[in-house]
């Protein structure tokens, strides 16, 4: 792909002696999506939950994705962070083509370049937070002690340092919530991909969380927040608005 | 159950035995005994009722390979004079002479007097059964007391052993020949008498253990394959439980094969622990079986590396299918299970 200096934006070599032919251009956004289709068989029936997307996220971008239930927004969501492949179209991630990946290399994405943030924390529950932290760097092959002294690093980073050692059920939601964080971002992925962050959480905590997201992002992390709150959408940069499997709207609030 | 012939057999006797050793090539000793079922042995205040007596002669020592520990075996003088000597076995010199010599000591057998000359030499257990609770006399002075005792209370046997394993055959053919003859038995008619090798004794025994090897090993195989079952269904009920967990891992990362590999892992580990277990049980049982039984038990240190690789292995083959199937999990689906 070193040599996209060559291509057009039809993604068809333009060249006059055709020496070399480039069927896809690298995208230079972070993240690309390129008329993204999924489609699901629901016996006879095709149901299609994405009609065609298509949209850049870049560097250091703060987005909200927001639609009700059953827009295709989890489905969308699932798309971004590498858990399922497009039925038809194109799928950039920092310079890779997701879209015709195997379930080994979308593992090996997911575990580089997306950090995910789930709804329920999705924890270890007979883990440390520690060990939680340390989860994605055991599979990205890291000796223990760098692990371990990552996992502190990243822990330290959303103030838990104190309760490294304590398990999902000595902590309160925000802190679980916290130690998902901290998982998320240990590996230094190119985004962080969290999904309804706060919808298990009470309103003081939720604006805890979402200060948190706001510092990240003005230290250069990439988010992507998913969604049905619009006050949870408000404070992004940025919000896409999904309905029947379309982008509605792409606005910039800021 | 023995036949109503072999009831009414005509005993063997001492001419028999100096038949066969005048005129048997393949022999290289061949020793005639007696013996008595039990016999009492005093010496001073102390008794044993135990003991067996035997009536042998100088060829003993050498045809069963049995020697006197200290003192001296039954000589020809012996035999001659049919003097009253003895030569007791470990078991009998520890019941009469806790504490002293019993070399030239003057003890009673069923009320008559000998003198001890020697000491057997210790033989140690055969089936439990000490091979040391006798005492040795000489044949002829078996004969001037117990003349005529009927069997199976007193038995007579000839002992003979061939020059070497090689002639085990044809000392048997030899030996039977001349039976045949001293006992004027017509050609036709079948032996009235018996001629076993040690052979055929060590193949009975190796029949008995071979058959019992064999089937303990079909129990076994009935055993792991049941365990093994059991443990693939733990294993599927864990990977059932564990289903979010799973999704968990495969969201931050996991490939199939780390969660494949975990999973057999865990499934080793079980049956590893059940390996270590039976091997203790195991050695618990065959040092209780030495002790308390009379059959000898240990267990050898190939059966415990055979043992922990078939549970480690039972371990791979029932876990397999289970880790499989939660490497496959959808992690979509995996992590909205509840």
């Amino acid at each position: 792909m070193s040599d996209a200096t060559l291509a057009t934006p039809t993604g068809a070599s333009a060249l006059e002696h055709g020496e070399v032919l480039v069927r896809d251009a690298v995208p230079a956004a972070l993240i690309s999506m390129r008329d993204i289709w999924k489609t699901y068989q629901m016996g006879s029936e095709e149901v299609h939950a994405l009609h065609g997307v298509s949209f850049d996220v870049q560097k250091g971008e703060y987005v909200a994705i927001i639609g009700p239930s059953g827009s295709g927004k989890s489905t969308l969501m699932n798309l971004i962070g590498c858990l399922d492949t497009p039925s038809k179209g194109e799928y950039w991630i920092n310079g890779k083509n997701v879209s015709e990946m195997d379930d080994d290399e979308l593992a090996r994405i997911r575990n580089k370049e997306v950090g995910f943030v789930f709804q329920t924390f999705n924890l270890l529950a007979r883990a440390t937070a520690l060990h939680n932290v340390e989860l994605p760097l055991i599979y990205a092959g890291m000796s223990s002690t760098e692990r371990h002294e990552k996992a502190k690093q990243s822990l330290a980073a959303v103030e838990l340092t104190d309760r490294m050692m304590h398990k999902p059920n000595e902590l309160s939601g925000g802190q679980r919530q916290r130690v998902a964080i901290a998982r998320a971002l240990v590996n230094h992925p190119s985004i962080l991909l969290a999904d309804e962050p706060t919808g298990a959480l009470d309103t003081h905590t939720s604006y805890e969380i979402m200060n948190l997201f706001e510092k990240l992002h003005s230290e250069g992390n990439t988010i992507i927040v998913v969604t049905h709150e619009p006050d949870i959408a408000a404070r992004a940069y940025r919000v896409i608005s999904i309905r029947d499997g379309m982008i509605e709207k792409d606005e910039r609030l800021r | 159950m023995p036949k109503a012939e072999e009831l009414h057999r005509k005993e063997l006797t001492i001419a028999d035995a100096d038949a066969i050793r005048r005129e048997a090539a393949s022999l290289a000793g061949v020793s005639p005994i007696h013996r008595l079922i039990s016999a009492t042995l005093r010496y001073e205040d102390k008794q044993t009722d135990t003991p067996v007596l035997i009536g042998a002669t100088p060829y003993y020592e050498f045809v069963h390979s049995q020697y006197v520990d200290h003192g001296r075996w039954i000589s020809d003088g012996d035999m001659e004079a049919r003097s009253n000597i003895c030569i007791p076995g470990v078991d009998v010199a520890h019941a009469l002479f806790p504490y002293e010599d019993p070399l030239d000591k003057d003890i009673k057998i069923n009320g008559n007097t000998y003198r001890v000359v020697g000491l057997m030499e210790p033989l140690g257990n055969f089936f439990g059964q000490s091979r040391d609770n006798t005492v040795f006399i000489p044949i002829t002075t078996y004969d001037k007391y117990y003349p005529d005792l009927p069997s199976p209370e007193s038995a007579f046997f000839i002992i003979a052993r061939p020059i070497s394993r090689a002639y085990v055959k044809s000392a048997m053919d030899e030996v039977t020949e001349i039976l045949r003859r001293q006992r004027r038995v017509r050609p036709g008619d079948t032996d009235n008498f018996a001629v076993t090798s040690q052979d055929s004794l060590l193949d009975i025994y190796n029949q008995l253990t071979g058959a019992t090897a064999l089937v303990l090993t079909a129990v076994s195989f009935v055993a792991l394959m049941i365990g093994g079952i059991g443990v693939m269904n733990i294993m599927l009920v864990s990977v059932t439980e564990r289903t979010r967990e799973i999704g968990i891992r495969k969201a931050v990362g996991a490939t199939r094969g780390n969660i494949l590999s975990q999973f057999l892992v865990e499934a080793v580990c079980l049956t590893a622990i059940g390996g270590v277990a039976g091997l203790i049980v195991g050695e618990v049982a065959s040092l209780l079986v030495n002790k308390y039984s009379p059959l000898p038990a240990f267990v050898p240190l190939w059966a415990i590396a055979i043992g922990l690789g078939i549970s480690a292995a039972v371990g791979i083959i029932f876990g397999l299918w289970p880790a499989w199937k939660a490497a496959r999990l959808d992690p979509i689906e995996a992590l909205r299970y509840e």
